[in-house]
């Protein structure tokens, strides 16, 4: 067995409970779901009738609890399941929930919560002020050790193919740290200036915004953090590790070579990429069109990996991967991309005037296409290079027709992207296919035949057509854009190739067919998008650097993300979600394009505020790094992951204790609408040593409440929201607090409307009497309405019982709603097998509360505390006295009989 | 002070945002919560939420003493990090 017993919440009748038994010398665990123990007592200011400080009462518990030799304390934990063996032991199943901080490395310091850009309702403050997603619970926390927040991966994240932190640089903008912003980027890829531009933004397709008035423009943020930086002229904020005496050579500078030789380069690695084109940066550089990508930001990109010591030749194509490792080089990354053109196949292919699109839109991003002017020119192909290069002719000053197998639903370019192309001018015939090029000697035509299907019912590419349906269209040019490919012949005598030349690796270590040999981005998948070429670039670096390292892959380790927090779940988190309209695309398309200038306006500084604040913050952590960045004893661990922990106890004590009253569920009071209506536990707060603001002030303004007014049995003692139970706590706490406000706030006025004070407890009563001495007004009568007034004012509507009766109006400056408690409902789901059995206000059922008080329908199984029931603080540590009398007779007893 | 409220959260998650406007308006010298709202054109009730998430942080600090309605002033502190 691993415990004798099992406590289940640590509020007061937990601790004690486990302080007891402990103390009887048996082992204890302790499940505790919040990130500290201490339960409600610890929030609270002080305690009745004695007016001891709650904090100094508890802590000494607290310690005591998680020091104890007897007592294991698990925070941050949840019991999923405990079961009843037939030998009377139980057997729990609980979930140790990430606290993302390593306990034994935190101090506390607190500096990651100074640190952390999102900011949430504390909920240790009753929502009164905001908290971290990277917190200590609160400043008496034991342990006293920080938590991320962090229920899963933002959708933006989760999606991203290159593993950029979308969420986090989304969320350091809204703070305005854009060179953070930038360093947070560079940590997956340098190419940010490119993705801001030229990235599909996948991110964008599952922001958890676009179910509501649009999805926040992501990608048009990271443009604006890349340009921020390039225009501040800053160096980069990022050093390579120490030199690990190794080198690597990349084949290619596409995004999946650059980002690999990015990562490898910090990692300490000598890089040298080898380029076979003119510049750098493969399709950023050649074929992507200027009007989405100029050439000098690709400039600005490359130039940060030349700045940490990434050497780049351009003009050297490498044919022979054996000598590169025979020159020195530990390992050879390929990352050739697929610069082939697909060919038609077609009669007429090869005349004067024909040419693939690859090579047309390289000359026309260098600058070697001459003016299409007065020229008529067929594009053939459906997808996004086909538009690239349908858009660049028309720049070029021709007039553009496109042809493609796909009906315009079909086509693999992007929606917007085909709208874009006929704004422009571009003339589209969908679902046709090329018969053949016309001419004699160079083009005069086209002809087409009618394609009746693209993708047969496996959906596998597979073009039939009506041979009898047929059209012409003349032309002076045909640009191909009809699939791409690599150009690996060269390397098929050293590596396995792939039937389509493809390089043949393991798909999760890209590790070729020789050891030394690895491959990524398009060479390996064939054409995809940028960003899949970034992700698959940081694979291959870190499995190289594994390799190299001499250690194993851990291939499954690389990137592995929290699962995605599902966007209906975020949209519920809140009542209601104000309008906050998405910017306009920013773009200006032409009829009549005649340059190649960026089409899309970059956001300004306000734009890209307004954009980033529209974040719901999904995952709360936005893993925005600067908590990691931040912490002085490197605590901080992202890649933690829940666990599983079964353990054998010898009995449990159930001590959840209970739930506040939802006080809006009484409408006519105003909660959660007027501003200056608050809940006994938030002036609990307001009160308290810890407190929220630094005075009591009323949260609407933070004014000085002068008149201030209590509302006794909101939600107790009221059939109309089904609990006809009195919370036997409502009226001393009350009375404790106007106490309490008369001594903060001496000139103020306190008015307490009752059904009547109930005071039973030793020196309940003659404290009662002391407020009522103090000037406390009370009232008997009951509340009908609360209205606000412009000011924030209140209009108290009450019965008058005991002045003649009848309808009065007051007004006050902050009314406090004294809220009643009501079951903790998650013990209904704690036990299998065996029915916990509950009574008929959901409270955990006592068998016999008068001679067995805290047993419970399950041998075994005891309940201390207000998980039975309402009990101040004295009852709940009684009541936890008794259950653990019964607790320590049944480990006794099962002890002997098994 | 009667207007529509939105989510609680909502406006929290607004506090790294309004930071920067609030931090502007104290470069004039302290200011009470009606005041900043005011000069951010935001409802009091969200800029309290702003102030006092700001005051936790250490972005700004009251005045000892309260004007004649009540109210304290708020200045901003020097203060680094995020």
């Amino acid at each position: 067995m691993d415990y004798d017993a099992l406590v289940v919440g640590s509020g007061i009748g937990g601790m004690e409970s486990a302080l007891k038994l402990g103390d009887m010398g048996y082992k204890v665990l302790v499940v505790e779901k919040e990130a500290s123990i201490g339960g409600k007592m610890i929030l609270l200011s002080k305690v009745f009738p004695t007016l001891d400080c709650a904090s100094c009462i508890s802590t000494p518990k607290m310690a005591a609890t998680i020091h104890h030799p007897n007592i294991k304390v698990l925070t941050y934990a949840e019991v999923e399941q405990i079961e009843r063996d037939p030998s009377g032991r139980f057997h729990a199943t609980i979930r140790k929930n990430p606290r993302f901080v390593d306990e034994d490395a935190c101090t506390g310091c607190q500096q990651c919560e100074m640190a952390c850009t999102v900011a949430v309702p504390d909920q240790f403050n009753s929502d009164l002020v905001a908290r971290r997603a990277a917190y200590i619970a609160f400043p008496q926390a034991v342990p006293k050790k920080a938590v991320v927040d962090r229920p899963g991966t933002s959708p933006c994240t989760f999606t991203c193919p290159a593993g950029i932190k979308a969420h986090g640089y989304v969320s350091l903008t809204r703070s305005g740290e854009y060179e953070k912003a930038f360093n947070l980027i560079l940590e997956t890829t340098p190419l940010v200036g490119s993705l801001g531009r030229a990235c599909f933004a996948p991110c964008e397709e599952e922001c958890s915004r676009g179910s509501l008035e649009g999805p926040v423009p992501i990608r048009r943020i990271k443009r604006f953090i890349a340009d921020t930086h390039y225009a501040s002229g800053r160096p980069l904020g990022v050093q390579p590790q120490a030199d690990q005496g190794k080198r690597i050579a990349i084949v290619g500078s596409g995004p999946a070579g650059l980002t690999a030789a990015w990562q490898l380069r910090l990692m300490g690695y000598g890089v040298k990429v080898f380029e076979a084109a003119s510049v750098p940066g493969g399709a950023l550089a050649l074929t992507i069109p200027a009007y989405r990508l100029p050439g000098d930001v690709v400039a600005q990109d490359v130039q940060n990996l030349r700045d940490i010591g990434v050497e780049i030749e351009v003009g050297h194509r490498v044919d022979d991967l054996e000598a590169l490792h025979a020159s020195g080089f530990d390992a050879v990354l390929v990352a050739t991309g697929t610069p082939r053109s697909g060919r038609l196949g077609v009669a007429g292919e090869d005349l004067q005037g024909v040419a693939p699109a690859l090579r047309f839109l390289e000359d026309t991003k260098l600058g070697r296409a001459g003016s299409l002017g007065g020229k008529h020119v067929v594009v053939v192909g459906g997808g996004n290079v086909a538009i690239d290069a349908a858009r660049s002719a028309r720049r070029l000053g021709a007039t553009v027709e496109q042809v493609c197998l796909e009906q315009r639903r079909e086509m693999p370019a992007f929606d917007w992207e085909i709208d874009e192309a006929i704004a422009e001018g571009v003339v589209l015939h969908d679902g046709w296919g090329v018969a053949s090029v016309l001419g004699e000697g160079g083009v005069a035509g086209i002809a087409l035949k009618r394609c009746t299907q693209v993708f047969d019912e496996a959906g596998r590419f597979s073009p039939a057509y009506d041979e009898t349906v047929r059209r012409e269209l003349s032309c002076d040019a045909v640009i191909v854009a009809i699939g791409m490919g690599p150009d690996t012949e060269a390397f098929g005598g050293t590596v396995r190739l792939q039937r389509n030349r493809t390089v043949a690796t393991d798909k999760q270590t890209l590790q070729s067919s020789v050891p030394y040999i690895f491959a990524c981005g398009d060479v390996v998948t064939g054409a995809t998008m940028i960003t899949q070429a970034v992700g698959s670039g940081r694979r291959a670096a870190y499995m190289i650097d594994r390799y190299l390292s001499g250690e194993d892959f851990e291939a499954d380790a690389f990137d592995a993300r929290m699962p995605k927090v599902e966007p209906a779940d975020v949209l519920r988190r809140q009542k209601s979600h104000s309008r906050k309209d998405p910017l306009l695309s920013g773009k200006e398309t032409l009829a009549e394009p005649r340059d190649f200038h960026e089409l899309e306006a970059p956001l300004t500084e306000d734009e890209a505020h307004y954009s980033a604040g529209r974040c719901l913050d999904c995952g709360v952590c936005s893993e925005c790094h600067e908590c990691v960045n931040t912490c002085p004893a490197d605590a901080i661990h992202l890649d933690m992951r829940p666990e599983t922990i079964e353990a054998e106890v010898g009995t449990v004590i159930v001590s959840t204790g209970f739930k506040l009253f939802p006080a809006d569920l009484k409408p006519q009071y105003g909660y959660g609408r007027f501003k200056n209506v608050i809940t006994g536990m938030q002036m609990d707060r307001l009160l308290a040593p810890t407190r929220p603001y630094n005075k009591v002030l009323r949260p609407g303004d933070g004014r000085i409440p002068d008149r201030i007014a209590y509302v006794m049995c909101t939600g107790s003692r009221d059939e109309t929201v089904g609990n006809p139970l009195c919370s036997k706590i409502c009226c001393m706490y009350s009375i404790k607090q106007n106490q309490l406000i008369m001594g903060n706030l001496p000139t103020a006025d306190v008015t307490v409307f009752t059904i009547d004070v109930r005071t039973a407890g030793k020196g309940y009563d003659e404290f009662y009497v002391q407020s009522k001495a103090m000037g406390v007004n009370f009232i008997k009568g009951r509340i009908s309405e609360i209205r606000e007034l412009q000011n924030g004012n209140l209009i108290v509507r009450y019965e008058s019982i005991e002045d003649g009766g009848g309808a009065r109006e007051e007004e006050f400056d902050l009314v406090v709603l004294a809220v009643g408690v009501q079951p903790n409902l998650d013990t209904r789901r704690l036990f299998a097998g065996d029915e916990l059995s509950h009574d008929a206000y959901y409270y955990v059922e006592e068998t016999d509360e008068d001679l067995s008080p805290g047993e419970t329908s399950i041998r075994g199984v005891f309940v201390a505390g207000a998980a039975s029931g309402a009990k101040d603080i004295p009852e709940s540590i009684l009541h936890a006295g008794a259950a653990v009398a019964q607790a320590a007779a049944y480990i006794e007893e099962t002890r002997v009989s098994v | 002070m009667a207007t529509a409220n939105r989510d609680v959260r909502e406006i929290i998650r607004e506090g790294p945002l309004r930071r920067h406007e609030i931090l502007k308006v104290l470069e004039d010298g302290p200011r009470t919560v009606p005041e900043i709202a005011q000069a951010i054109g935001a409802p009091t009730h969200e800029a309290m939420y702003w102030v006092m998430d700001m005051r936790k942080y250490g972005w700004v600090t009251e005045l000892p003493d309260p004007d004649d309605d009540g109210l304290f002033s708020y200045r901003a502190l020097e203060r680094k990090g995020a």
